[in-house]
């Protein structure tokens, strides 16, 4: 504020100078403006800064574009402007098209900015767009009315009321199971469930169903994949994995989702990688060869940082200063030279411009980056910057994409150009503050938004012209069930799901009770008893082996590793896992590398640091049998350590002719206490975890699901397609991999009669039954006794239904 | 909430029966954005109103087909750099213009060509056939931050259908699972951010293609007939119909009836190259190639927009070949001869070659010794090809990648006959020497004939997109007839 009026001031102060001294004043509300609404305002004003050069207001007339300056105060001889409208050169003229200006109109201008470019105060061709606020902002909530607790529904009725509109109508319980079972978890009610929750009485039901679904961990991971992949533009095969130029993310991710990691700390976690696992999203993808500037990995980090946490569009501003918004070049160079580890020169438009960028972030107000440390620092600076509690463009960000995922629409939208002004500020204010005052808890803000009544409301019916005139809020939007959706529920339907995975993960959570029974008995080994005089060096090596003689191979078995500093563990000739977090002990089922008698593992335990410092390598197994019989095995002072470090492939090319007994390390408190829970958690998941039907997120895409909107993930992705193209439908009617599941699916029903079959395939696909009319139809189609084929055929119709596609 | 009144009620319950085709072709052919800075888009005047995109994927060697250059044959103890073309040059029907042995067929069609010799590609550092290929077919080098749409979507999305019924653009030949880079490759065969609307239908095996359009394995017309009358009477059955969002319900229903529509159609027996006669069909059953273009030509007398056949990248494979080239390239001969004249001769013999454009082209070409361009940092990837003097056949053949000189060949279309444009050097490096083409004139030319403006964009995050890059593709007016 205090600039605007100083700059007023001095530009009243030079009009008036002007009027006293020049005689004839120009005239800049008759003279001037119209000049610069016929011929420059097309590409210059409002919006659009062709050249970064806008005109809208007298500073940025002042301020120039990307060219340097277009006006010399007081000297229009040496204005680039003038020159530019006499020029009759094609590429240097302007404007570039339409007719040139008159002798008289050039003159003019001539004048004016030889008058110093008199501008009449507050004066701008258009009001320059709206700036969201950056700091977070805590709304006065409304009073409740009629009993309508959940602040959202208090903002919600305020609104609806200041606007003169009705209230949107609420949806039946079983409407509501489906769709709230489909938001949180991805899967559709089971009939039993279904029926059981619209007979309960109870009030709150519909709470506690929110709770229980938000308390299945292991389905809300699952389905949250979907999304935080595209997000994070995360796959398990995509381009980039064929040369190592990409890194997934999948463990970290799939973890994070499971334990309902606090928001900030994952976005730090993915921006400062705490360990390689959750560095793919920073990496991006190295392409092989020459790249555009605007697409090396730096620039990359930029635009992903930029697009996935803080719904900015940096992609513009990659190349040049952005027109559409207020980034400029600087600005994403300066973000992506937090992430280069070498001097980073600055492009534009893919030539560079002889000048480095220097590592800084966009929002200085809240602070700045140090430049001068090491990149590993000023990752961590960035991630703490990012997470500010005064950063509200952070939660914004997260908030108004659960808003959208949930609602049909964001309240910023599209959710990507979060420079834009929300349809409800308090809204989207009250969301995020109410997030950080929840510790960055994802599942809190999800609950929050389920229990309201705007959630649990009928949708709004949809025109094409629905938002032609600007949204106005009418309750949530019907969307198109993700791929992934309706992959599961065809599975589930049908019982067709894949046998394995794909992610690299281990799937589930032992629940408590078998964290519970889990006791560690395993030692902390280095090769020799710790001493004053004989503390491991940086870099000290050791490979620690124990042989475990199986009688038969294990239905399941785990293992869980922490070394100080880092591992590698080859289990029979095979590298399983790897780790260098001591403290974030990796686990791993691994009864897929146990065979019948002796197997071998081998540890290898290497030191780190820069002085000689602590080192001790801890293991502890598990294997079950189909007897319900338990073996365990973990480190202890029969296991062997020689300084010889096998192959990549955990072989050693001369047997080793030097294995000692490994000793216990004796002051392990520190390990212990901190690792312990840990290891014991995850240990527990690789053996005990239980997970249901394969879940289609964490399959690699195939036809079918690109043919429903899977998207291919090299591109950050935060809206799916709604629609369902020709081509998808063609898929849909006859692609085989769906004929294959629904013949699998019919044959659950077989000898069940036609109206026993529709009921079944009504509860389970749509959560309702069949209408009177539906049922004929069924007894119509199926026949007496349904044959396979009339049942694969009638279920095809089902799941084709909009009804069925889409999340209402 | 407004209520749903009873006409509108009535209306929507009628919609299945009121879909038309003219609803399609309406749709797919939404007037292309103009941008405040330029004038509204005029397209030119099109002189085809299809196009055939024969791809010779994996590199195309020009000197050894359809730019001869001095020619030694195979003898153990040639020196590597003597040799610049490892076949003889023959005549054509057209008297200046000469092609490699091998292309017998073909050179009695060049009559009816335009051959451009000087066709060039951007070095970018280390060659790689996918990131080349997404270049040429998407105009765009990669990476891009948005997913650029392919030349056939650009078709599919200015132009639309010819054929309301028929998809716009067809891919045939390429296998975008179980092949090495197939995620490189799906990365441009494909729409972008045009959406699925307007992305390419993929028929990999020619032979059965007609299974993409036939009802599902086991269903024959009768029960795909009555499954889909059973899904209308859902429809129109359910309870639920006029609480739902209409629009997308709409919107999704339409898609279901198109995919009918097409799956129940005549045009379906397009798809089906066995009903083609014997004697045609052998003409063109060389390989999925010569198959793809007997499928090309079915489909696009069936008004087919935009048909792209490929011989099929596989690295290593086909025209990639950084061993035992000349071999190779026998076969790739026999592949390509004679269902491309073929092909030219049926549109012609039909009356449709006037107005459908078959253009021939690769994303690069290839040399005995050059990697790139003279001065590239592209590092020599030729394997078992790598050495000075020939000491066996399989050192024979033109191993490197090379992009400073790529012939493309166009037939019909309102392009000119027996025509030649541009030049390469007669020395290694066999460099286009006169009116080298860029990719962005050559798509410029494309999409001219086509009547498309090079010029034309769509928004995307507020920017605009154009069909060629940055809208600066300028078509070679000295082809056109």
């Amino acid at each position: 504020m205090m600039r605007n009026a100083v700059v007023f001031a001095w530009v009243l102060s030079v009009g008036a100078m002007l009027e006293m001294n020049a005689g004839e004043p120009i005239d800049f509300s008759h003279q001037i403006v119209p000049i610069l609404r016929a011929h420059c305002a097309e590409c210059h004003t409002g919006e659009k800064k062709k050249g970064g050069f806008s005109m809208n207001t007298r500073e940025s007339f002042i301020a120039g574009g990307e060219d340097g300056k277009a006006v010399e105060l007081g000297n229009s001889a040496k204005s680039k402007l003038i020159a530019s409208v006499i020029s009759t050169d094609p590429d240097a003229q302007m404007p570039p098209k339409g007719p040139r200006l008159s002798a008289e109109k050039i003159a003019l201008l001539k004048a004016w900015i030889d008058a110093q470019l008199p501008w009449d105060s507050g004066f701008a061709f258009k009001r320059p767009a709206y700036e969201p606020p950056l700091k977070p902002r805590r709304p006065e909530l409304p009073l409740i009315v009629d009993g309508r607790e959940n602040p959202v529904d208090r903002i919600l009725d305020a609104y609806l009321a200041k606007n003169k509109l009705s209230r949107t109508a609420p949806i039946g319980d079983a409407e509501f199971m489906r769709r709230v079972s489909l938001d949180l978890t991805g899967l559709l009610p089971e009939p039993g469930a279904l029926e059981k929750f619209v007979a309960d009485a109870s009030p709150q039901k519909r709470a506690s169903l929110v709770e229980k679904l938000l308390a299945d961990d292991t389905a809300y991971a699952e389905h949250w994949m979907t999304f935080w992949n595209d997000l994070l533009r995360n796959d398990y095969a995509g381009t980039g994995f064929i040369t190592g130029g990409r890194k997934q993310i999948s463990k970290w991710l799939y973890n994070a989702l499971l334990n309902n990691m606090p928001f900030d700390q994952f976005a730090r976690e993915l921006v400062a990688p705490p360990t390689p696992e959750s560095a793919g999203f920073g990496e991006g993808i190295r392409w092989r060869g020459t790249v555009s500037a605007g697409q090396t990995v730096e620039i990359q980090f930029s635009q992903s940082v930029s697009q996935s946490f803080l719904g900015i569009n940096m992609k513009c501003a990659s190349c040049h200063d952005s027109f559409i918004d207020r980034w400029k070049l600087d600005e994403a160079y300066g973000l992506a030279a937090v992430f280069s580890t070498t001097p980073l020169e600055i492009s534009r438009c893919d030539k560079p411009i002889g000048k480095n960028a220097k590592a800084a972030w966009l929002f200085p107000e809240l602070g700045q980056i140090d430049a001068s440390k090491p990149q590993p620092e000023r990752l961590k600076q960035l991630a703490a910057l990012l997470t500010h509690p005064e950063n509200g463009r952070f939660t914004r960000t997260i908030v108004n994409r659960f808003w959208h995922r949930l609602m049909g629409r964001g309240i910023v939208h599209p959710v990507d150009a979060m420079q834009a002004e929300p349809w409800n500020a308090d809204l989207l204010d009250f969301l995020a503050i109410d997030f950080s005052d929840k510790k960055y808890d994802l599942k809190h803000t999800l609950r929050l938004i389920c229990t309201s009544q705007a959630y649990q409301s009928k949708v709004e019916t949809l025109t094409k012209a629905s938002d032609e005139h600007g949204y106005v809020y009418a309750g949530p939007r019907a969307r198109r069930m993700t791929a992934e959706q309706f992959v599961d529920a065809v599975w589930n339907i049908c019982d067709s799901a894949p046998a394995k995975i794909d992610a690299p993960i281990t799937r589930g959570k032992a629940d408590s009770e078998a964290v519970k029974n889990v006791e560690l008995r395993g030692k902390w080994l280095w090769s020799y008893p710790e001493g004053s005089d004989n503390v491991p060096k940086p870099g000290e090596t050791i490979t620690l082996r124990k042989t475990v003689d199986l009688k038969e191979v294990p239905t399941r078995a785990g293992v869980v590793v922490s070394v100080d500093n880092s591992f590698v563990l080859y289990i029979n000739g095979t590298k399983v896992l790897e780790g260098s977090d001591w403290f974030n002990p990796p686990s791993a089922s691994i009864e897929k590398y146990l065979k019948k008698g002796v197997n071998t593992f081998l540890l290898v335990a290497k030191n780190g640091g820069e002085q000689p410092n602590p080192a001790a390598a801890f293991l502890e197994g598990r294997a079950k049998f189909a007897d319900g019989k338990e073996v365990q095995f973990a480190t202890d002072e029969t296991w062997e350590w020689t300084k010889t470090a096998p192959d990549g492939k955990g072989h050693f090319k001369k047997e080793p002719a030097d294995w000692k007994h490994a000793s216990v390390v004796k002051s392990t408190a520190a390990w212990a206490e901190t690792a312990h829970p840990l290891l014991t958690s995850n240990l527990a998941t690789a053996v005990y975890a239980k997970a249901g039907m394969a879940r289609a997120a964490l399959m690699k895409c195939n036809a079918l699901m690109s043919a429903l909107g899977r998207p291919n993930r090299d591109q950050i992705v935060s809206v799916r397609p709604s629609d369902l193209s020709t081509l998808e439908a063609i898929d849909l009617a006859n692609a085989q991999t769906l004929s294959d599941m629904l013949a699998k699916g019919a044959k659950k029903f077989e000898a069940e009669s036609a109206e026993k079959i529709a009921q079944s395939l009504y509860l389970q696909a749509l959560s309702r039954k069949p209408a009177a009319s539906e049922l004929a139809i069924a007894r119509e189609a199926l026949g007496e006794k349904p044959s396979a084929q009339s049942i694969q055929d009638f279920m095809w119709a089902v799941f084709m239904l909009p009804e069925f596609q889409l999340v209402r | 909430m407004k209520n749903t009144t009873e006409t509108e009620h009535g209306t929507r319950r009628d919609f299945l029966k009121g879909l038309s085709a003219a609803s399609l072709a309406a749709l797919m052919a939404q007037a292309p954005k103009s941008f405040a800075d330029e004038k509204p888009i005029e397209h030119p005047k099109p002189t085809a109103d299809a196009c055939i995109l024969l791809w010779m994927a994996g590199g195309m060697a020009a000197p050894d087909t359809f730019d001869p250059k001095r020619y030694l044959p195979f003898e153990v103890g040639t020196e590597v750099k003597r040799i610049l073309s490892t076949y003889p040059a023959i005549n054509t029907s057209v008297d200046h213009i000469k092609i490699c042995q091998g292309l017998e067929s073909i050179a009695k069609v060049m009559d009816r060509a335009t051959l451009i010799r000087s066709a060039v590609q951007p070095d970018l550092g280390h060659i790689l056939h996918s990131r080349h290929q997404y270049h040429w077919h998407t105009g765009y080098v990669p990476p891009q931050t948005v997913a650029a749409p392919h030349m056939g979507a650009w078709m599919a999305k200015v132009l639309g259908a010819r054929n309301p019924v028929m998809p716009p653009f067809i891919s045939i030949g390429q296998r975008l699972e179980g092949v090495g880079e197939s995620e490189e490759l799906k990365a441009f065969t494909t729409a972008g951010f045009f959406g699925n609307e307007f992305g390419p239908m993929v028929l990999p095996y020619p032979d059965q293609a007609a299974q993409s359009v036939r009802p599902p394995k086991g269903m024959e017309g009768a029960r795909f007939e009555s499954r889909n009358a059973l899904f209308r009477k859902l429809i129109d059955k359910n309870p639920q119909r006029d609480f739902i969002s209409d629009y997308q319900q709409e919107s999704m229903l339409r898609s279901m009836e198109n995919a009918y529509r097409l799956l129940s159609s005549k045009e379906r027996a397009a798809f089906d190259i066995s009903l083609e006669p014997k004697e045609s069909y052998d003409k063109y059953n060389t390989s999925r190639f010569g198959q793809g273009c007997l499928l090309a030509r079915r489909l696009v007398e069936s008004g087919a927009r935009f048909v792209e056949v490929t011989t099929e990248y596989v690295p290593f494979l086909n025209y990639d070949t950084h061993a035992n080239g000349h071999t190779t390239m026998d076969r790739m001969h026999k592949e390509i001869d004679h269902p491309v004249a073929q092909l030219i001769h049926d549109l012609e013999t039909r009356g449709l070659l006037n107005r459908t454009l078959v253009v021939i082209a690769s994303e690069f070409s290839r040399d005995m010794l050059v990697e790139g361009v003279p001065g590239s940092s592209a590092k020599d990837q030729a394997t078992d090809g790598k050495v000075d003097i020939i000491k066996e056949m399989k050192h024979y053949g033109l191993h490197r990648h090379f992009t400073g000189g790529t012939s493309v060949v166009m037939f019909g279309g309102g392009m000119k006959k027996g025509f030649l444009y541009g030049e390469t050097a007669v020395e290694r490096p066999l460099l286009a020497i006169k009116n080298p083409v860029s990719v962005a004139d050559l798509h410029a030319t494309i999409y001219t004939a086509m009547g498309i403006s090079p010029k034309t964009a769509f928004d995307i995050e507020k920017r605009p997109f154009y069909a060629t890059q940055d809208g600066k593709g300028v078509a070679v007016k000295d082809v056109f007839a």
